[in-house]
């Protein structure tokens, strides 16, 4: 989560026309103590039965878990990129997201 | 006694059948293209826990980045 916060301006065009949903099983509550403590300056949100994760297919082998996958949906509420998992410790998942989200957000004026 | 016998046979097969499939749908990620489905939960920012809970259909016209991860307070 702290390479998303320290790359926000890159990964997901400051915010513009891209919002950022951070998701896990914590309680909301827990999530925004994070969030401040951290000063994360996305969205986080509560899926404490894994109905989302489950929907998405977003759940590890391993009952209970998630991995780090993340899905970027489109304007269009299409599915436009998978990382399955995304590997956060490797530089080029953050350069293959960074292009990935740029070619769906409109051009600037 | 032979029809008992094959009924019980397809109760054994659909059993180990469907703790599997489960199992797959789980684990098997979204493709591209897919629609995603939509969504309900509750949901905070570093300003508090919003009252209302978000919706991926809040977000429609926008990119909206899915992160799933396991356990707040981690590393990375």
């Amino acid at each position: 989560m702290h390479a998303y916060r320290d790359q926000y301006a890159q990964l997901f065009n400051d915010g513009q026309d891209v919002v950022l949903l951070a998701i896990s099983g914590d309680s909301v509550e827990e999530l925004s103590s994070w969030a401040r403590d951290d000063q994360f300056q996305f969205l986080m949100a509560s899926d404490p039965g894994a109905e989302v994760g489950k929907a998405y297919g977003a759940l590890a082998s391993r009952p209970g878990m998630t991995n780090r996958n993340l899905f970027v949906v489109g304007p269009d509420g299409k599915i436009a990129f998978v990382a399955a998992p995304f590997r956060e410790v490797d530089p080029t998942a953050y350069t293959e997201l960074a292009a990935e989200v740029d070619k769906l957000v409109p051009e600037e004026e | 006694m032979r029809r008992l016998v094959v009924t019980a046979l397809a109760g054994i097969a659909l059993a180990s059948a469907a703790p599997a499939q489960a199992q797959d749908e789980a684990v098997q990620p979204l493709e591209v293209g897919a629609v995603a489905p939509d969504f309900s939960l509750q949901a905070g920012t570093r300003y508090g826990v919003l009252a209302e809970p978000v919706h991926l259909s809040d977000f429609k016209g926008k990119t909206v980045v899915l992160a799933f991860f396991f356990k707040a307070r981690t590393k990375g």
